[in-house]
């Protein structure tokens, strides 16, 4: 359904993605692991064209894109079959979480006011929040304002949910009702390509894991492979540091 | 030296009838002035090549010099520039310099109100709505021009009064509003009845001011709602 080739992407000659191929089917939920630095968002951006790739091409089963001939038309096209859930919620803080949700269906989509409404109270209910409809962000905690972000992209009906880091600026007891939506969503069939470094969660909804390490794919498949039987040393390397509890650093006197 | 009410309730109706003319030349001159420094704000936050640096040493200029000077300089000044390009402005009133000269202030200073306002819309929320497929356009006239309003006010209505206030050289070039009145009723009186004359003229620009600092706080308060983002109640 959505293919990404031979992605290149450099931040003042320093580059973060040296060419990166993946395929992802309908339904399918991806997730990109990896340590930090290692180009996983940029990756995630790269799909949505928050960043421009140097080189590279999406395509999705009928439309194509080459990154280094994009016309605006283009990017709009693309951006309206995707939607991206920020690690730091971004939700537009002059208006409440329903207008949150109807905004971009009235604007982007040109729906009517009405229908729009009632999309958004059935999104907002299906990530729990149908008692916070009428609050600012600033009203809400970090784990709501997540769902309602999640809620703003469902509501789209994009062919692809991008997620980059949506738990990594929660605190630990908010963490929980995120993935429980996020959970909740992949097993409805919607299309996730995701960024995390919660590693039992990415086992758990995953269908297939992608571990990324210096801007190039070093592994992907099912999550019983690369967990448990990762052929490659740095996968195993990486997975390592999440598989053993944690020890006391003691320097011997 | 002793005030004379009588003698000022009888120069009032002097000053109402170029009441008109103070009111066109600051609404023309705010009107233009914000359009110019929406440009400038555009020009300066794309970073237009070549444009971005002028904007930059046009506001500089513009902030360093008395308004005063700019006034003359436009006055004498801009007839010889536009010449050049074969354009004759010789006959061209000292209203239209005045305001000519306020526009061009008022786009420079309204531009580092504005400029620091977008700045205050953070990132996040406008690639969100880049990455719900908004138009640029689309993107600035429903996020962030909603949210840059509220923080720019309180310096837009600051500016205003400042606007008002700058009126009162319009007589050096020879505009008869407000302040050319008071000065040609002081010359009739060879200077007899300043303080009369003058305090006159000061409880009109009150009033004006007054009035408009109204209109802004009314703006404020129906904006208010945008300031709940930062934990302000309505």
């Amino acid at each position: 359904m959505l293919a990404l080739k031979n992605i290149h992407k450099s931040f003042n000659d320093h580059e973060i993605l040296k060419g990166i191929d993946l395929k992802i089917n309908k339904g399918d939920v991806v997730t990109i692991i990896g340590p930090s630095g290692t180009g996983k968002t940029t990756l995630l951006r790269c799909v949505n064209y928050l960043e421009k790739p140097d080189e590279g091409e999406i395509a999705f089963s009928d439309f194509q894109l080459n990154y280094q001939s994009v016309k605006r038309k283009d990017i709009l096209r693309l951006r309206r079959r995707t939607a991206m859930v920020f690690q730091q919620y971004n939700l537009f803080k002059n208006k409440t979480a329903i207008e949150n949700v109807m905004e971009a269906q009235i604007v982007v989509q040109k729906k009517s006011k009405k229908a729009a409404y009632e999309k958004s109270l059935e999104e907002l209910n299906r990530v729990g929040l149908a008692d916070k409809l009428d609050a600012y962000p600033s009203q809400l905690s970090g784990g709501q304002q997540q769902r309602v972000s999640i809620a703003r992209a469902l509501a789209m009906e994009p062919e692809i949910i991008l997620f980059d880091e949506p738990t990594s600026a929660l605190d630990p007891e908010l963490v929980g009702e995120v993935l429980n939506v996020i959970d909740q969503i992949a097993r409805s069939g919607v299309t996730i390509l995701l960024v995390t470094h919660e590693m039992s969660f990415a086992q758990n909804i995953s269908t297939k894991i992608v571990f990324m390490d210096q801007g190039k794919i070093v592994e992907e498949g099912p999550p019983s492979q690369i967990f448990n039987h990762s052929r490659e040393k740095r996968t195993k390397e990486f997975l390592s540091h999440f598989n053993s509890n944690y020890t006391k650093i003691t320097t011997a006197k | 030296m002793k005030m004379d009410f009588g003698y000022m309730i009888k120069i009032l109706p002097g000053f109402i009838s170029v009441l008109p003319l103070t009111l066109v030349v600051i609404l023309c001159s705010g009107l233009f002035g914000f359009l110019l420094s929406v440009l400038v704000t555009g020009i300066r936050i794309k970073r237009v090549k070549i444009f971005s640096p002028l904007m930059e040493l046009y506001i500089s200029f513009t902030r360093s010099t008395p308004i005063l000077l700019q006034m003359l300089l436009v006055y004498y000044g801009l007839p010889v520039v536009l010449s050049l390009i074969g354009i004759n402005i010789n006959n061209w009133s000292g209203t239209l310099f005045a305001i000519a000269t306020l526009v061009l202030h008022n786009g420079a200073f309204l531009s580092e109100i504005l400029r620091p306002a977008y700045l205050a819309v953070d990132e996040g929320q406008k690639e969100a709505a880049d990455s719900l497929g908004f138009t640029s356009f689309q993107k600035l006239t429903r996020i962030v021009f909603p949210q840059v309003l509220p923080v720019a006010l309180p310096g837009l209505g600051n500016a205003l009064i400042y606007l008002i206030q700058d009126t009162s050289i319009l007589f050096i070039i020879g505009v008869v509003d407000i302040m050319g009145t008071a000065n040609n009723l002081i010359s009739n009186d060879f200077g007899s009845r300043q303080i009369d004359v003058f305090l006159t003229v000061a409880l009109i620009y009150w009033a004006i001011s007054y009035m408009a600092d109204k209109f802004i706080k009314y703006f404020e308060r129906k904006t208010a709602r945008y300031h709940l983002e930062n934990g302000l109640t309505r």
